[in-house]
């Protein structure tokens, strides 16, 4: 019998660089007075929802864990460990990611467990930490099973899941503006992913790339940032609290009390867990979509660019 | 890594990334220096609200609109802003101004620093208190 394979946990091991990268990132703001923000109660409310997605990785991590192992015992396919093989289940993974990420934006039960990542109205590294506490609830682990139905090893599936969550890392900041054309082209950059963070009409759901841009040039979900409409971070809505429980679990404990208020039907019950975010059963509130349409309707000169198409 | 000093690495980077932070001058809040200043950070919330009129208070922190859907308000969080719609907002007075109360768990109280005058015109321009 063949041993299983083991890999270095490299999201804890990269710890150390996070922090490091993170004080250039603040001295760099320091001293040339441009390139990005701080603030002290947002970093650190980003930070200890880090350490928390850590911590809770630890607790929880056996859940995905025991359930790629059953996955494993069924499948009887065996890719092997060769560094092709690895190569393959990265991009396969970020492709994993792709889905994932976009899920988590337009169903609400995802959305609640990823809306902390987007909750800080800065951009900088210590927001790529802003990291949720609840992913497990989320279920997502069911988008891996192919992959390890297909025969990549559970620890190698992770693996490669810990160097993406690395690599998107160093693209949280406004440090850095384009780079050459022909990594824009292929690779998720600082410049792609400020526009999926951004809170502006234009660049509501695009950008869920992971490492690789292409899959949303690929599957429609593509903006461009504009030179001409800077992005304005954080949410459609922006919290009023810095409490990291009430970051955590705020999009959650909404999501309950729109299921169980009294009146409704069983599908709009349905619909307030699992429609887009911002469904509501009597319109009150809107959508990514509405936002847009109604972005269109002050702005129709807009129609038909980027965002808008 | 063991764990000890994973945690270690997590509290140390914590306490000296927010101490940097403040020491570097980027603890300072918003202000809302100017009334065209809080009508473009409510907007930035609620683009379809119409503003009939603002008051903004005497620190710069906060200030009231008067909308077409009822009272609202805009206040410093952190460097940035956000608001809120008032319809369903409690008040209580405190010894330093008023605490707003929110049925809403993103933003349950946000605590108004206010003279004794702005606390009785805020008071009456929102309506109602508990």
């Amino acid at each position: 019998m063949i041993a299983d394979p083991t890999y270095p946990d490299v999201v804890q091991l990269a710890v150390p660089a996070f922090i490091a990268l993170i004080l250039i990132e603040l001295f760099w703001i320091a001293l040339r007075h441009r390139g990005g923000r701080y603030e002290t109660r947002d970093a650190v409310t980003s930070l200890l929802m880090g350490a928390g997605n850590v911590a809770s990785g630890i607790a929880l991590g056996f859940v995905a864990w025991g359930f790629f192992m059953l996955l494993w015992t069924i499948t009887p396919f065996d890719l092997g460990t060769a560094w092709w093989v690895v190569a393959l289940c990265f991009v396969l993974d970020d492709l994993r990611y792709y889905w994932v990420h976009r899920f988590g934006h337009r169903i609400r039960w995802v959305w609640a467990s990823h809306v902390n990542h987007h909750s800080s109205q800065h951009y900088n590294l210590t927001t790529a930490l802003r990291q949720t506490w609840t992913g497990a609830f989320t279920f997502m682990m069911i988008v891996r099973a192919p992959l390890i139905l297909m025969g990549f090893h559970p620890a190698m599936v992770l693996f490669v899941g810990g160097l993406n969550l690395i690599y998107q890392f160093w693209i949280h900041t406004e440090a850095i503006g384009r780079l050459p054309r022909w990594f824009e082209a292929v690779m998720n950059t600082p410049s792609h992913h400020r526009v999926h963070h951004g809170r502006n009409p234009r660049y509501l759901d695009a950008n869920y790339a992971g490492v690789f841009i292409v899959w949303d040039k690929m599957f429609g979900t593509y903006v461009p940032e504009l030179d001409e409409e800077r992005v304005d971070y954080g949410l459609v809505h922006n919290l009023g609290t810095f409490n990291p429980l009430r970051v955590a679990f705020h999009e959650w404990i909404g999501l309950l009390r729109d299921v169980f208020q009294p009146g409704l039907t069983l599908r709009q019950r349905l619909a307030y867990a699992f429609a887009p975010p911002g469904w509501s059963h009597d319109d009150s509130r809107d959508t990514s979509a509405a936002i847009k349409e109604k972005h269109l309707a002050r702005h129709p000169e807009d129609r038909g660019t980027p965002g808008f198409s | 890594m063991p764990l000890g000093i994973l945690i270690a690495l997590v509290v140390g980077g914590i306490i000296g990334i927010a101490l940097l932070t403040r020491a570097l001058g980027f603890g300072d809040e918003c202000r809302l220096t100017s009334e065209s200043a809080a009508r473009a950070a409510f907007l930035r919330e609620f683009p379809e609200v119409e503003i009939h009129a603002v008051t903004r208070c005497a620190d710069c922190r906060a200030a009231l609109m008067e909308t077409s859907r009822g009272p609202a308000i805009v206040w410093a969080m952190g460097a940035d802003t956000t608001a809120r719609l008032l319809g369903q907002a409690r008040l209580t007075e405190t010894e330093t101004g008023l605490d707003i109360h929110l049925p809403d768990i993103t933003a349950p109280r946000i605590r108004l620093r206010l003279s004794p005058e702005e606390r009785r015109a805020w008071t009456q321009l929102i309506g109602f208190r508990a």
